[in-house]
């Protein structure tokens, strides 16, 4: 007998099938691809943001932040914030995609989490956008207030933790020390309220280049033209290998081009369908907050004149925690020059 | 242990795409492995779709390195290092079946004295159990039931890389260059680590089993 038949025959007759409390193993997987279960209980769930797309959320800002705050044409601007506001001067927001609403923050058994953070620069002309999305596994130092004024002590912990801790100011206070760029506005935008927004329109328009039967984002079309009401517009945004090979900048794109044709859709909402449209605001209200608020000479321009489509994207020059690979901190010198760009 | 009707672990199939698999309803059934892996940097929880893909066949591998006891912790210990270096995954690679076997061979290596005694106990295992089967296959039972004990004397005997090459080969299912990458070796070097290591258990078989001179 050959050799390796009876080093087989041995395998064979040494080895087991695989019992059921295998599925131990793969939870104990999960608790480490969800953050740790080192660090907290409760596990990361898909969704929210994180899965959309930090660049959707900033384009989310862009295009919804003036709709709602506009208010279908009332003239009181919600906060006077001249010394930033205006076309003046560049402004920077950190925009903070948030996995749940933001007015029932305080009232829900989990803890907010950022899924995804991005600096934005708005040029002076408001005509360029500058956009870097930060990591959230990115290591900081953060030293913070909470948000009812309690104290929180320094910790070195990833960076999404301090909206955990100290909400939009806390990351807004650990972006700035770690980046040294003024932040002026606050942009955190809620994900819950998605499907309401295009629930409260009616629907909103995509059109599929070719039939899509995608199980990963639930979404089955055919070609064309379709409208189609929240839950398949979360699944289309969301959809990564239903039209492509996954490649993200076309998702990014395919977002890009949804939430522009959802904006489109509010201003014609705002005159032709005016109960539609205050669902709309609504929505957008309970799922956006900026602070300090905007006044309505900015909010005009940003709506006028930023365009998504033009948004660069810059790459935040990071390399992995020499203490955990898992988890990333900046690379220097390449993160201090990329940053004074933005000051 | 189990029947030695157990068939043979692998047939053909096509790198980096699962095996057939009894579950279905995963979604990802029919994505490479290289895939997967780059879409769990911005989803973690899509590498689950590794294990789901490759856990079972690296639990047989392991039992019968080291038996099932240590084989469960050690399968998830293996996922949990992938998982760790994902991002230094060659993604050019469509197949991480070498890669995973890279990483249990290092975590088997710490077990390198449990599993030279594992194989020196066989050498005092009852010969013959009786196994019912079709008569073509008897013979060959036979002989494989009546060499285990020296069989299993060689690879105790063995130098511990020759046998990582060895037993990646004959039970891993992996061809010359997936041991290759999966050692992080030249393919010549596996080749010579394979040659002497079954000249070896060639030589500790021929002793005992009249069959084996049948090749030359």
């Amino acid at each position: 007998m050959d050799d390796l038949n009876a080093l087989r025959a041995l395998g064979d007759d040494l080895g087991h099938e695989p019992p059921p409390a295998l599925a131990r193993q793969r939870q104990r997987l999960l608790d480490a691809a969800s953050g740790g279960a080192r660090r907290r209980a409760a596990r990361w769930r898909p969704g929210g943001w994180a899965v959309i797309g930090v660049a959707a959320a900033v384009t989310a800002a862009l295009i919804l932040v003036p709709t709602v705050l506009l208010r279908g044409g009332d003239d009181t601007p919600t906060t006077s914030h001249r010394a930033l506001g205006g076309t003046g001067a560049a402004m920077n927001l950190l925009v903070i995609g948030s996995d749940e609403r933001v007015s029932t923050r305080r009232f829900t058994s989990e803890p907010p989490r950022s899924d995804t953070l991005a600096l934005v620069r708005v040029s002076a002309d408001r005509r360029q956008v500058q956009m870097v999305a930060l990591p959230r596994d990115l290591m900081v130092p953060m030293s913070c207030h909470g948000d009812q004024g309690e104290p929180v002590k320094a910790v070195f912990a990833q960076l999404n933790a301090a909206f955990t801790l100290g909400g939009a100011a806390c990351s807004a206070k650990t972006v700035e020390s770690l980046s040294g760029v003024r932040i002026d506005h606050t942009v955190t935008v809620g994900f819950a309220g998605f499907e309401r927004m295009v629930d409260a329109l009616g629907s909103v328009e995509i059109v599929l280049p070719k039939p899509v039967d995608d199980p990963l984002s639930g979404l089955r079309l055919p070609a064309g033209r379709h409208r189609v009401e929240g839950r398949v517009a979360l699944a289309y945004v969301r959809m990564r290998y239903g039209l492509t090979d996954g490649s993200d900048l076309e998702r990014i794109k395919r977002q890009q081009v949804f939430l522009t044709s959802m904006a489109k859709e509010a201003k014609a909402a705002r005159t032709g369908n005016p109960v539609g449209f205050a669902r709309f605001v609504k929505a957008v209200a309970e799922s956006v907050e900026i602070r300090p608020g905007l006044d309505r000479g900015t909010l005009e321009a940003l709506a006028a004149t930023v365009d998504p489509d033009g948004i660069s994207y810059l790459a935040l020059p990071v390399r992995p925690y020499r203490l955990d690979p898992n988890r990333l901190e900046l690379r220097q010198p390449a993160a201090r020059e990329l940053f004074a760009q933005l000051r | 242990m189990v029947s030695a009707m157990t068939p043979p672990l692998a047939g053909a199939r096509t790198p980096g795409v699962p095996p057939r698999r009894s579950g279905s309803g995963e979604p990802d059934a029919s994505a490479p492995d290289a895939e997967l892996i780059s879409r769990s940097y911005g989803d973690p929880e899509a590498f689950a779709a590794l294990f789901d893909r490759y856990s079972a066949m690296l639990y047989r591998y392991v039992s019968r390195r080291l038996g099932p006891e240590v084989a469960e912790d050690l399968v998830g210990e293996t996922f949990l290092v992938a998982f760790d270096r994902r991002r230094r995954y060659d993604l050019a690679q469509q197949d991480a079946r070498p890669w995973l076997f890279g990483i249990v061979t290092k975590l088997v290596a710490r077990h390198h004295r449990s599993e030279a005694a594992r194989y020196r106990a066989l050498r005092r295992s009852p010969v013959g159990e009786t196994v019912e089967s079709p008569d073509d296959e008897v013979a060959a039972m036979v002989s494989a039931t009546a060499v285990r004990p020296l069989l299993a004397e060689a690879l105790a005997a063995l130098p511990r890389r020759d046998r990582d090459a060895l037993l990646l080969f004959a039970w891993g299912d992996l061809s010359y260059e997936e041991v290759a990458q999966a050692l992080g070796i030249p393919v010549g070097t596996v080749r010579s680590r394979l040659n002497r290591a079954r000249r070896k258990v060639r030589a500790a078989l021929g002793d005992a089993n009249p069959l084996s001179r049948e090749e030359g």
